[in-house]
């Protein structure tokens, strides 16, 4: 009897622990892992402003490697097919259908970054109840930003799976910005591959369009001085921008979670000048001019840290 | 037909298998489009170099690059740079490129304008410039779903 109390008195505390200490860090980790290695099929809502898209989504991984297919299901026929980290982008447009090339992007349910580790700098993890997607039980999860550098996130994971059911973006007054959403997913049960090939529309002709962004090295006119903090750059190019006779420079910023891009150019005789700030959406723009270039800079991120960031760059005579 | 020719181009169908869908392909019409078209998707899934825009200027560049004739001084005469042939190849690039080149010029003067004042650019959203951030950033989920520039 008393080893039986014991044991009781032992067992107790680490069940309570088990129920109610999930740690939300470890919650996200399963879901960034979740949306790589597990094979699935669903539609999801996209809703960003007055936009609304529901999108299906295809990914396969049965230890060969990554394939998806995203269909955009509402308007225009557009898809997107990836295998590793190569996607094609198919985009119908009049009587043509446009291939572009790409990189591989972060897709819903995979918006997580494969280590959580990197954005705990800049957001505070805390666990919440559970809710219920798409006929799923979801544990909640709030990222919630340590400035006001970035906006907050609320994403619901698969309790079974891990998987993202939900993941939704929030400004500052915790008015929704974008907002994603399974109304139906399911694990693939089978390694049939018959899904992975575009819907082929023989009345038009099939383009393919070239990326036209070239890797770039620091440039001696310019640097980038302090970023606000927790951004790193990650990226910098050149490329040709329509109506603009020479290339931009592109430089890409990100905190693990949200990017913005900075654009340089020397002013061209004849265009006029942008200033000023403005949104759209979630999209953040900024613009000024110093030193004869014209500098713009565009991200998912509150209107102070492309503020930021545009008067990070100084400029060397 | 449509998804045997696809499966005869990922090799999934042996060409002994399929000759009566060459026989079609031969004849033409919608099945040697789709055959076309299978091979450009096809090219562009697997990576394999297509013809790019800089066609012109690397079709050049081999010329240049051409190794030495290793043909018989006799018959060097003959050899593909005298035939004229080369020639009207490289006129015709030529006559391409200057085209491009006028196209290009008045492109560029259409779209002068005389402001050179600043502007607020709340006035007008530089769409190209979202687009090529949305295109690059890796965490734009809207460049699959919403791009930029396409307003339906």
């Amino acid at each position: 009897m008393k080893r039986f109390l014991l044991a009781c008195l032992l067992a107790a505390p680490i069940a309570i622990v088990h129920a109610e200490q999930e740690d939300p860090w470890q919650v996200l980790q399963k879901a960034a892992q979740a949306a790589h290695d597990l094979s699935y099929k669903g539609v999801f809502v996209y809703q960003s402003g007055e936009n609304v898209k529901s999108v299906q989504v295809t990914h396969m991984n049965y230890g060969q490697g990554e394939y998806a297919r995203v269909v955009v299901l509402d308007g225009i026929p557009r898809e997107m097919l990836s295998q590793g980290s190569d996607v094609v982008i198919f985009s119908p447009k009049n009587e043509k259908v446009i291939m572009e090339k790409r990189r591989a992007h972060n897709l819903f349910p995979a918006v997580l970054p494969t280590a959580v580790d990197n954005i705990k700098a800049s957001y505070r993890a805390r666990i919440g109840g559970i809710e219920r997607v798409a006929g799923r039980d979801g544990r909640v999860v709030f990222l919630d930003p340590k400035d006001r550098l970035r906006y907050a996130y609320k994403f619901w994971a698969d309790r079974e799976y891990g998987l993202l059911l939900k993941s939704l973006m929030l400004n500052e007054q915790s008015q929704m910005l974008e907002q994603m959403t399974f109304s139906q997913i399911d694990m693939l049960e089978n390694q049939d591959m018959d899904w992975f090939h575009p819907n082929v529309d023989h009345g038009k002709h099939y383009i393919l369009e070239e990326g036209n962004a070239q890797p770039a090295q620091e440039v001696a006119e310019w640097a980038v001085g302090a970023l606000p903090a927790g951004y790193r750059k990650v990226q910098q190019v050149t490329r040709m921008v329509p109506g603009k006779p020479s290339p931009v420079t592109q430089v890409i910023f990100t905190d693990g979670l949200a990017s913005v891009s900075l654009f340089i150019e020397p002013l061209t005789k004849g265009t006029r000048p942008k200033i000023g700030q403005t949104a759209k959406g979630a999209t953040n723009f900024y613009a000024n001019v110093a030193n004869g270039y014209q500098i713009l800079v565009v991200g998912e991120v509150p209107a102070v840290t492309v503020a930021q960031i545009g008067s990070a760059v100084s400029f060397k005579k | 037909m449509k998804s045997q020719i696809s499966a005869l181009i990922d090799a999934d169908l042996a060409l002994e298998d399929a000759e009566y869908l060459y026989t079609t392909l031969k004849s033409g019409g919608e099945s040697s489009e789709a055959w076309a078209t299978y091979h450009l998707i096809g090219d562009a899934m697997r990576g394999n170099p297509v013809f790019k825009a800089d066609f012109t200027e690397r079709l050049m560049a081999q010329l240049d690059a051409e190794p030495a004739l290793l043909v018989p001084a006799a018959r060097r005469k003959q050899s593909i740079f005298k035939s004229g042939r080369i020639w009207s190849v490289a006129a015709s690039v030529a006559a391409v490129a200057f085209v491009g080149w006028v196209v290009l010029q008045q492109q560029v003067q259409t779209s002068v304008d005389d402001g050179s004042s600043p502007m607020e650019i709340a006035q007008s959203l530089p769409a190209d410039y979202l687009l090529a951030h949305q295109s690059l950033a890796s965490s734009n989920s809207a460049y699959y779903i919403q791009p930029a520039n396409y307003s339906e």
